[in-house]
């Protein structure tokens, strides 16, 4: 049976693990394929999967081999059976060892390089594109996420729209009682925020306690929390409510992945960054602000404008002029592009246009279901490529 | 053979890859996530002509390919092959097909210095003068008045037999100038 190496490196934050996780249970568990990934901090692994042990060198995690990534790499046993297929994950560098192994190997393995996620045009040129390799002479290709049939989609488990379609009243209830936060109450807003540093996060706290509705917002850890505490004058550690103005806030504990899905749904707002909880909010149809990751030279500020141009112009937008627009000065706002000009009225706006805004994030979620799912499309172009097709598990 | 970091390849460079020496037409840069870029690369096959496309990380090591090149001059033509000759009286042969754009303008009695590139040993390309003079053999006369060159024509060069637009004003057995990468017209030779 053809084994599939995923590696990834833990840059900063969750963003890196909490995809090639994503990606890596999937492909065991919807595909039947044998799944080993690397990883070089499963310290920060572990507080996304709590069943991952920080300190094992291998273990099984969900029908997945997860494997310690260490430096120097482990010498690979010239006789083993090499991986059929290696994706290397954000462009991270595989050891020189293990790519030496790979070109010794009979047949050639299929190398794939996942890159990060953009809206751009130039991803659809880019996607699938051949890669050869002087050193090894092996060819990588180039997988690139997207938002339309000419990428390789987003990672959406099978049953994921369906979970979702489930989570009702009590669901959601049973939800906030685990978390340990208050109910739903009729009138007020709920508001979830992850969020990489941001000046304007503090604005909008002013904003939020003058709101003319109340709000409630849940804050994962990480800057926010910090920010929170330093707008507060007080410690805000997780557990804690503070109640100021309207806004009541909320430090949340860091959830792993599988209660993640939850908090998005159950809020009415989503505030998210980067890559993984940005495809999740998505996935969620609910609104949502997302926080570019910041680079050098303003290359986030060009992605958060292809993002939105696609997903405010997109099918149905012509009905929601004023909701979308009131969007996009929120999130130029939320990015520092651009402060918004009455940033009081602009969140007043933002509430009155809920329901038109979750009616987009509806029509958006069922067209990116129209691009396929990510490690779906991964698959049928490794079966492409040397009929590497998966095998199903005896009885599976 | 040199390292070439793919971030700064540029066009007209020439790679090697898959052990093929090909030169690069276009080149794409963009960022792609936390800062890293990604580059695209349109290239031509040297030794086959074929066009095709990569992609790398911006910071890929790639190996850049230094290509002789030799002043040489056009001998003769014998089916499929041109023949040049440098200055040491030695021959190289080159496939018709690969001198196709500038194949209308290799006459017999031609005696600009043309620059050969060489791949190995093996001459891959021509590159004429930038202006070559050639004789037209043949074009219908007009009705004089025109003297401002806006106005064109066909002309068929001499040995070549190739026909192109002219201005009014241009004779037969007239010498022209020719641009040989756009391949038009320039003046005529006084």
């Amino acid at each position: 049976m053809s084994r599939w190496d995923l590696f990834c490196r833990v840059v900063d934050n969750y963003g890196d693990i909490g995809v090639c996780w994503r990606l890596a249970r999937q492909l065991a568990s919807e595909h039947h394929l044998p799944v080993r990934l690397w990883v070089d901090d499963l310290a920060s692994f572990a507080r996304l999967c709590p069943a991952v042990d920080p300190l094992a060198p291998v273990q099984v995690v969900e029908s997945v081999e997860v494997c310690r990534w260490t430096d120097p790499f482990p010498a690979v046993d010239p006789h083993a059976e090499s991986a059929a297929v290696v994706i290397e994950a954000f462009a991270c560098e595989l050891p020189a060892t293990y790519i030496a192994a790979l070109a010794r190997s009979t047949p050639r393995p299929v190398w794939i390089n996942l890159e990060y996620l953009s809206a751009e045009e130039w991803v659809e040129g880019c996607h699938l594109g051949r890669s050869p390799q002087p050193d090894s002479g092996l060819v990588k290709t180039f997988f690139f996420p997207g938002f339309t049939t000419r990428t390789g989609g987003l990672l959406k488990e099978r049953d994921l729209l369906e979970r979702r379609a489930r989570f009702n009243d009590r669901a959601e209830e049973a939800f906030r009682s685990r978390l340990g936060v208050p109910l739903r109450a009729d009138g007020r807003i709920t508001v979830s925020l992850f969020c990489y540093e941001n000046p304007r996060l503090r604005h909008w706290l002013d904003v939020w306690r003058e709101s003319a509705t109340p709000i409630q917002v849940f804050v994962s850890p990480g800057w926010g929390q910090a920010e929170v505490g330093r707008w507060l004058g007080e410690p805000f550690l997780e557990g804690t409510c503070v109640q100021r103005g309207q806004v009541s806030l909320h430090a949340l504990p860091f959830l792993p992945q599988s209660e993640y899905d939850p908090l998005l749904w159950s809020c009415d707002l989503n505030f998210v960054r980067g890559e993984d909880s940005f495809v999740r909010a998505q996935w969620a149809e609910r609104p949502f602000v997302w926080q570019a990751y910041p680079q050098a030279d303003a290359a986030h500020v060009v992605k958060l404008q292809a993002f939105l141009d696609r997903y405010l112009a997109s099918d149905g937008a012509k009905e929601q002029p004023e909701a979308l627009e009131t969007l996009r000065v929120v999130w130029r706002d939320w990015n520092g592009l651009e402060p918004a000009p009455r940033p009081g009225a602009t969140w007043g706006e933002l509430v009155h246009s809920h329901r038109e805004l979750a009616k987009r994030g509806k029509e958006w979620a069922a067209r990116l279901d129209q691009a396929g799912d990510l490690a779906n499309n991964l698959v049928r172009f490794v079966g492409e490529q040397g009929g590497l097709f998966p095998q199903p598990r005896q009885g599976g | 053979m040199s390292v070439k970091i793919a971030g700064d390849v540029q066009s007209g460079n020439v790679l090697l890859v898959d052990n093929e020496p090909l030169v690069v037409l276009k080149r794409e840069y963009n960022k792609s996530g936390r800062n890293a870029a990604v580059v695209k690369l349109r290239a031509k096959n040297l030794l086959t002509g074929r066009i095709s496309e990569t992609v790398y990380k911006a910071d890929d090591k790639l190996t850049g390919v230094v290509l002789d090149k030799k002043d040489c001059t056009y001998s003769y033509y014998a089916a499929p092959v041109h023949v040049f000759v440098d200055e040491e009286y030695n021959q190289y042969e080159i496939n018709e097909e690969t001198l196709s754009d500038i194949a209308p303008f290799l006459a017999p009695d031609m005696t600009d210095v043309c620059e050969v590139t060489f791949y190995e040993g093996k001459p891959l390309s021509v590159v004429l003068p930038k202006i070559i003079i050639r004789e037209v053999e043949y074009t219908e006369s007009v009705a004089r008045g025109d003297t401002s060159g806006k106005i064109t024509k066909s002309a068929i060069l001499k040995h070549t037999k190739h026909d192109m637009q002219v201005s009014a004003f241009v004779e037969i057995g007239d010498k022209i100038e020719i641009d040989s990468v756009t391949g038009e017209f320039r003046a005529r030779v006084k």
